[in-house]
């Protein structure tokens, strides 16, 4: 077991963890943040995109010891005061959420895209997303929300 | 997941200690995106233990010294992929750290990590190979300077100790007037190449003065195209050179069936990668 201490969308956390447990199980299993999902487990479909210190990366492929001292957000850090965030809301207005599995690292993405990048290009959008894998919707809706939000509308 | 215990490094003088009293089985973990795979898929044979020298800052910084570029072995590939002075250098290699993975790979994983793991189909190695990369490797006996192409023996394997660590990667800081990637995959993203070429070159009165052609996933190691690069020496860029060096390669590659494609099919794109990659210099030029 070893002690890690990290901040997580804003709110700082101190805890015991065994060492081989990824980041995407310590979100799950011990700050009940089960926004992020798993789907392959080895970085395939983007499901469990997070961002960490200022990053996307797949939680399933990086140990939570890894991130003692870092910075972390997940899903439930994108909406504020229980309200959904523009891009979030984009998302809702374009239907690019089917049967949402890939939602939460699908923002994720597209976050990190945004806070680098605010206005981006189509090929750029593609770009940050070409990680996370969406079997329902074809990608356009999610494109065309990305860009909306990207253009302050929803 | 299997359980296993991660011992964080926190100086190289800490990891050579280590090194001294004995380890069983170490593992380096660096950017975690092969090594927690292979632990996931039960590819390592317990007991092992797990190295993490993801803290190392001193092997996170990229130097620009008069004739070496210096890359520490934990710059990850979405470092190199967005450098502009590495991208106006050695064009191959950012092209080729652009297309590993995924953004999300790339934010974690390292170029060190893509040396060690030695896979025929790297992306980062065939682009080192043509810009005469030099790897520093270190222990706690002494330290090592090896070239790139003397360091792979096998698919997964190197001659690096098992608590050797790449140190750097120094390339010298020679401009070329050209310099390409390009692989084929199964789809753009999230796909391990079944072939790929890089290719660096200078010019000097209109002709090709020196031309480097590596070819990854058709070997066990990546090779050199040498009798390609003998054929396009002095030679000017015409239509009529493109195809016969297209033709010189494809004879020269012998590359093997494997699951992701056939031998047929990998030496014919040999050819097809490297007409694509003259031409565009040619167009360019």
């Amino acid at each position: 077991m070893k002690k890690i201490k990290v901040k997580v969308n804003g709110k700082e956390y101190v805890k015991d963890i065994p060492e081989y447990k990824t980041l995407l199980d310590f979100l799950r299993e011990d700050l009940f943040l089960t926004g992020t999902k798993r789907g392959c487990g080895a970085g395939e479909c983007g499901a469990c995109t997070v961002i960490l210190n200022g990053r996307a990366v797949n939680s399933c492929l990086v140990l939570a010891v890894e991130c003692d001292g870092a910075e972390i957000k997940t899903i439930e850090g994108e909406g504020e005061n229980g309200k959904l965030s523009p891009l979030q809301e984009a998302f809702q207005h374009h239907h690019a959420v089917q049967c949402g599995f890939c939602t939460p690292g699908m923002v994720m993405s597209a976050r990190s895209l945004l806070d680098r990048v605010p206005h981006p290009t189509e090929e750029e959008i593609k770009e940050a997303i070409e990680g996370n894998f969406c079997r329902c919707t074809g990608y356009k809706q999610i494109v065309e929300a990305i860009i909306d939000a990207s253009r302050g509308g929803s | 997941m299997r359980r296993f215990s991660v011992i964080r490094i926190r100086s190289l003088e800490h990891l050579f200690d280590l090194a001294e009293k004995g380890m069983t089985n170490p593992y380096f973990l660096a950017g975690g995106t092969d090594l927690l795979i292979k632990i996931k898929d039960d590819l390592l044979i317990p007991p092992f233990t797990v190295l993490d020298i993801s803290g190392l800052q001193e092997l996170r910084s990229i130097h620009f010294e008069q004739d070496y570029v210096r890359i520490g072995s934990l710059v990850t590939h979405g470092e190199i992929e967005k450098h502009p002075e590495l991208r106006l250098l050695f064009p191959s290699l950012t092209d080729a750290c652009h297309g590993v993975g995924s953004p999300q790979i790339r934010n974690r994983a390292t170029i060190g990590g893509n040396i060690g793991n030695a896979s025929p189909a790297a992306d980062s190695i065939p682009p080192l190979y043509v810009y005469g990369a030099e790897l520093h490797l270190v222990n706690s006996k002494g330290e090592r300077w090896v070239k790139i192409e003397d360091f792979f023996t096998g698919p997964g394997k190197t001659i690096r100790n098992p608590v050797e660590i790449i140190k750097e990667i120094r390339i010298p800081a020679e401009k070329r007037d050209y310099g390409t990637y390009l692989r084929l995959g199964q789809r753009k993203a999230l796909a391990i190449s079944k072939i790929s070429l890089a290719l660096a070159g200078k010019k000097k009165n209109g002709s090709m003065e020196d031309v480097k052609i590596a070819l990854g996933a058709v070997g066990p190691t990546v090779i050199m195209a040498v009798e390609t690069s003998l054929y396009l020496r002095g030679k000017e860029l015409s239509s009529e050179v493109i195809k016969e060096a297209g033709n010189i390669i494809e004879k020269e590659a012998e590359p093997i069936t494997d699951l992701r494609s056939s031998k047929e099919y990998r030496k014919k794109m040999c050819s097809t990668l490297l007409v694509k990659a003259l031409t565009n210099w040619k167009q360019v030029a």
